[in-house]
């Protein structure tokens, strides 16, 4: 699955992202390296499944992104990164809906 | 040591081009599924380090090590990363091994150059031959760890990315 990455992320980065979670005390220098190789073929796996599953295969919009976050169960932890998009007026009704209930 | 918010995400042109060796040739990305995958991937680091970090703990380590990470991957249900992953450690520990085994040599010949008298200064290159944006901590150790000194900020920290 894993093709060739020719392009890799900058560990200093991805080591500034993992230091900064809290209680992470030290990071073995393989430990780096692994999470840097893990996050590139997650964004390869990412783009590569929400390209499969749009509608239109030849462009990959936001929504087709949303569309597999919010479905997908492994990617879970994404759904308030990568929402999906509703219109003003819907959200004015959901909030109208709620207000009903509420009385 | 305080990061700025703009540390923690990941470099978009990299992550542009990952994107595309993934998909074929033609393929547009809109930059706003540009932008959702860098943050996705940022927020990708931080939950496997999550993950890790409390595999190391439960082993009562201090520091997170390959092993840790793999079994996060496990845990999180990407177990489909976990072979490319083995693989691509693999060819990293040879490539530290050769690193390791190249500087050894140029320091044992530097001193059989300097015993035998010539003495051309190679020692400089060396210097800059190890250049490493981590802080080693103590020779015999087999993996260089790199410590998170909460209280002086990371002044000798050569951010080369």
């Amino acid at each position: 699955m894993a093709d060739k990455i020719t392009s890799t992320l900058p560990l200093s980065r991805v080591k500034t992202i993992m230091k900064s979670s809290p209680d992470v005390s030290s990071i073995s220098q393989e430990a780096l390296f692994t999470t840097g190789k893990a996050t590139e073929l997650f964004i390869q796996a990412l783009a590569k499944f929400s390209l499969e599953q749009s509608s239109d295969s030849s462009s990959l919009e936001y929504k087709d992104l949303a569309e597999i976050v919010n479905t997908e169960s492994t990617l879970q932890f994404l759904q308030d990164i990568i929402p999906r998009k509703i219109k003003v007026r819907d959200y004015y009704k959901i909030c109208e809906k709620r207000e009903q209930s509420e009385k | 040591m305080a990061e700025r918010p703009e540390d923690l995400n990941l470099p978009n042109a990299v992550v542009g081009r990952i994107i595309k060796e993934a998909i074929p040739e033609g393929v547009n990305v809109s930059k706003e599924a540009r932008l959702a995958i860098s943050k996705a991937a940022s927020v990708f680091v931080l939950y496997a380090t999550s993950c890790s970090n409390n595999y190391a703990l439960k082993a009562k380590r201090k520091t997170i090590s390959a092993q840790d990470v793999l079994s996060a991957m496990e845990e999180m249900e990407f177990e489909q990363f976990i072979d490319p992953l083995a693989e691509a450690l693999e060819a990293f520990r040879n490539q530290q091994q050769g690193k390791k085994e190249a500087i050894a040599e140029k320091k044992k010949k530097t001193t059989d150059s300097n015993t035998s008298g010539e003495g051309q200064g190679d020692e400089d290159k060396e210097g800059s031959e190890e250049e490493d944006d981590v802080t080693y901590q103590g020779e015999e150790k087999e993996d260089y760890i790199i410590t998170v000194n909460e209280d002086d900020d990371e002044v000798e920290e050569v951010d080369d990315s």
